[in-house]
Formats: structure tokens, sequence, C-alpha cells
């Protein structure tokens, strides 16, 4: 059922970023999303940055909907139906973060409550968001930190943790796996993104193998992820299509 | 225990739990993943002739008593389709959804499925959100006639005519349909729905259909009205989501059902379900198989089936 809150925060994290912060008393787990509804425009989902009370989200802008979010002022409605999807399991041990893009959006939520550490990648250091102190970072163009890609960061220290979540687009999950030791005692888990339209897992717009990323996931163990066969290798357009990633093969 | 094996037509099914057209069954591993779980067969979202991205979101609107959807027939039209299924395993259980917009468009989709090994379909005569097919082309009784009859001489598909309850009179529209094998009764029912503290319309197409708990009386009253009139062999969906509704659809002529809204509630365990409780009413009422209640209240149990 779609709810409304009021806005009652909006940071701009980098150029394009920004954190919004509702006065909503849903109860949601860091992992979940909602499905945040701009009256007259898209709904679209959005992980939840923050999980306790206000919870908050965190989003990039790319099309009208993220915009018009974007210039909200405090006080005014956001409307949303939800929390939907799993979410991430307790960890226990040492516990590593690993995300790209807006994907640190979903693991921050996870960060504020379970301690561990994190590495995070971006295209340049001006893309970077929501970062804190001690945070490995790893950018394309070696603006900031190491110079390539989180999971080149991440990869040797695999070993060293009991719990890793993954957060980040399907391309950088996909090398992840590929490069991954299958036998490693570490539990990993990722948190997957596809497209979405009913949140619900009825429309089937982002099943994987008949995996239901917005129901079954978003977040899935590294036993799941190794049994979509689709996974990294091809998407869906919004009409069902299946569109092959540039990099994919079986 | 009890059979509950059915027949529609020449089709015969292990079980009478279907999936609908629409929920779950555009991509082919969740059509396998409802087959394993214990569906009878499925039904695939609807296939037109070209790819078609369907409507913004949003799509979906849920309401105490069922679901509000105008996912706009998003498809990837069939020479996709037909693409994504080429080596797929479980085409005798599954039965493609065609809607078009002329009687050209349906023949050459029919064939098209025909040709890639499948040999039951699905008439979407009923979509009740997109213009100039589903119901539109639906509400025509010639058109419909000749649609089905096309299909029925230029191929040998087993075809069921899924028609729309958004008229007056759904018994003419039967009528015109009988050449096909099976009627598949209702549709969603045309509707909207509006927040009030945004003032617009909860939909992107501001109109959709509406199916769910709250259209089974209209689904149940379809059935009976056209299973009395016809005698023909008839899919029951609209609200089904539990084996007591089923019963009902059973009891008034339906020999299949179908399920799609459920899922939003039951999720897959919902097949298992439904036929467990359908065998339990069958061994508890005394009766040795499903065929044995199909119209009994229609036809006084003088008229039993095949």
């Amino acid at each position: 059922m779609m709810v409304h809150s009021r806005v009652t925060e909006l940071v701009r994290e980098n150029k394009d970023v920004f954190t919004m912060k509702f006065d909503s008393s849903i109860t949601a787990k860091p992992g979940q999303f909602l499905m945040i509804w701009v009256p007259g425009g898209k709904e679209i989902p959005m992980s939840l940055s923050n999980t306790s009370s206000p919870p908050s989200i965190t989003f990039r802008t790319f099309g009208e909907t993220t915009k018009t979010l974007s210039r909200l002022k405090i006080g005014d409605r956001v409307f949303y139906r939800g929390p939907y999807g799993n979410s991430y399991p307790e960890p226990s041990g040492k516990v590593a973060y690993v995300g790209g893009g807006t994907g640190v959006a979903s693991l921050n939520a996870m960060i504020l409550k379970y301690r561990g550490d994190v590495f995070v990648g971006a295209r340049t250091r001006d893309d970077l968001f929501l970062i804190r102190d001690g945070y490995k970072i790893a950018t394309d163009d070696g603006s900031l930190g190491f110079k390539g890609t989180v999971i080149d960061l991440f990869l040797p220290h695999l070993s060293e943790y009991d719990y890793v979540f993954v957060c980040g687009p399907e391309p950088m999950v996909k090398s992840f796996i590929d490069r991954v030791d299958r036998r490693t005692h570490s539990k990993v888990f990722f948190s997957l993104e596809r497209l979405m339209k009913c949140g619900v897992g009825i429309c089937d717009s982002c099943s994987i193998n008949g995996y239901r990323v917005c129901k079954d996931g978003t977040i899935f163990s590294m036993d799941d992820v190794l049994k979509m066969t689709e996974f990294g290798v091809y998407k869906r357009s919004e009409s069902g299509k299946m569109e092959f990633f540039t990099n994919g093969k079986r | 225990m009890a059979s509950i094996s059915t027949k529609v037509g020449n089709f015969s099914l292990d079980n009478p739990v279907i999936l609908a057209s629409g929920i779950l069954d555009e991509t082919s591993g969740s059509i396998l993943r409802s087959i394993r779980s214990g569906a009878g067969a499925v039904v695939t979202k609807s296939i037109g002739m070209k790819e078609r991205k369907g409507y913004p979101t949003p799509v979906i609107s849920e309401i105490s008593t069922g679901l509000l959807n105008a996912v706009g027939l998003s498809n990837p039209g069939i020479d996709n389709f037909i693409e994504e299924f080429k080596n797929f395993p479980e085409k005798k259980r599954t039965i493609v959804s065609i809607f078009g917009g002329s009687v050209e468009d349906f023949v050459t989709l029919a064939r098209k499925v025909e040709g890639a090994g499948f040999d039951k379909i699905e008439l979407n005569l009923s979509c009740p959100h997109v213009q100039g097919v589903g119901s539109e082309v639906g509400q025509d009784a010639d058109l419909v006639e000749s649609i089905i009859t096309e299909i029925k001489e230029r191929t040998n598909l087993h075809i069921w005519a899924k028609l729309t309850p958004n008229v007056t009179d759904i018994i003419s529209l039967a009528k015109a349909s009988e050449k096909a094998d099976a009627y598949v009764l209702i549709n969603t029912l045309r509707a909207t729905g509006v927040e009030i503290y945004s003032r617009k319309f909860v939909l992107a197409n501001i109109v959709g259909g509406y199916s769910g708990p709250g259209i089974k009386p209209v689904a149940l009253r379809a059935v009976y009205d056209v299973y009395k009139e016809t005698g023909k062999d008839i899919v029951g969906v609209g609200g089904i989501t539990n084996w007591q509704d089923a019963i009902e659809f059973f009891l008034v002529g339906a020999r299949a059902i179908q399920i799609g809204t459920a899922l939003l509630y039951e999720d897959y365990p919902i097949y298992k379900k439904i036929n467990n409780g359908i065998t339990q009413y069958l061994d508890s009422e005394g009766f040795s198989g499903l065929d044995e209640i199909v119209g009994v209240m229609v036809n006084d149990g003088t008229l039993q089936g095949h």
C-alpha cells in the first residue's frame, strides 16, 4: 500500500548523489528496499541506506524521477511502499563490505549496525559518497586510493574474513564471482540489482533463472548466485527481452 | 486417494491448477519454477508481433480486495520469445498466450508458436488496458470468430479463448468463440485507483485491470453463465486464492483453474496447497475424481464430462 512521510533532511553527498531522511516509522532491516513514487511520475526501487529511525535513502540522480526527489524541500511529502526484499544475514567474526556504484547505499545500512572493513570502488574520487575514515578506496583512474577495481583491491584479502557482503552493478559482481575461490571458508553474500517494476515478486521483470531479485533477494548467497547461469551474461530490458552484457559469456 | 487429473479439450493435466498469463511467466526460468512447484500447466505472458516495453511504472497497485495492474503487455516480441524458448524442456505443459490487432497478426503468431514446438495457445482477447488489442479485439464477436476459425484452419494448435468480462453479454462472445477448444473466463476488470494525498492516479496508465479476491464472484458468475449456456470446457480464473475457491469454480463448470494474483499472497507453495486441498475435499466428500464434481451445480449431475 502506498504511504507517505515528510522529508526531514536532504543532503548532497557529491555531484549527483543525495541522502534523504524522512519521518517514517517503518520497520526495515539492512538490505531491504522501498518502491519510491513521484506522484504523476515513476516509481523506482531504492535501497535504504539507514534502517534505524529516521530511515534514509541514498540515490544517484539519473532521470526525471530521481531529479525530482533531489529537489524536494524539508516538509515535502515522499511517497513509497515497502519495505520489500530479504535482508543481509547477521554476521559474526570478521566482516568485510565490498561496494561499487550506488551499491554502497545498501551496504551503509549494514555498516551502521555491524562493524567491518569497508572496500569501496568508484570511477573517480568525485564519484565516491558515504565515505568514512578507514575505508579502503579503489578508483578506476587512481584519483584516490588504489588504482583499479574494488574487486582487485579486495580479493587478495578474502580469506581474512568470516562474512563478506558485496553490493554493486552486475558486471562488478560477476567479476567477483568469476575470480573468487569457490572453496573459500568465507560466507559471501551478494545484493543484486536488476530492473524492477512491481517490487513484490509477481511481474517477472527482475528474475534471473527463476530467482526474483525483488522477492527472493535482493540478497543471495554465493551458492545461489553460482546457480544463476544467466547472471552476468544477460539482463532483461523493459520488454523482458534478453540483453547480453558486452563481456557476457557462458 | 481421489484423482485430481483433469482434461480440457484433449489436453490432459496431472492437476487442475494453472498459472495465469501475466504473472511470473515472462522468463523461461520462472515458468520452469512454477512447473517444478506443482503447477499443472503454465500460460505465458502475452506475446505480440513486436517487442513492447509496456507502460512506465507504477504498473501495479495493491488494494484491500486485490490488485490493480497496467503492465501494458510488455513482451519481447514473438521472435525474441522463440529464441529464448528454443530448448525449453516443458513445451507440452506451456500454453503460449498471444495478442494481436488483427486476424493476420493472430495467425502469424500462432504459426510461429507452432513452428517453435508448442502445441497450445491462449488467445488474449481480453487485456483491458491497451488500445487496439486485447479486449478491443475481444469485444468484436465477428472478429473473434474469424481469428479462431483461421487459426483452426491453418494450424493444429489446441486453442483456449480468454474472454473479457468487460462486456454486457459474455454469452454471445462465448458463442462467437465456440470453435476454440476451451474458454478461459475471465480476464481482469477495467478499473482505476486514486491516491488522495497526491491527488494522482495510482497507475501511470490511469486505467488498468482489477484482479484478486474481489473479482471472484464476477468470475464465478461468468463461468456459471457460459457453462450453463454452452456446456463447453472452461478454465476458470479470477480471484482464486485457495482450494475452497477452486472447488466453487469446479462446481459451476470449470475443468481447471488459473491463479495469478494469489501468488502475491501465497507465493510458489500455492500450487501444492490448492492441489492438496482439492484432494482432501474430494476424499472427505466421497468423490473418486475431480471430474465427478465439474458442473454438478449446473447440470444436476446429469451431464458428466468426458
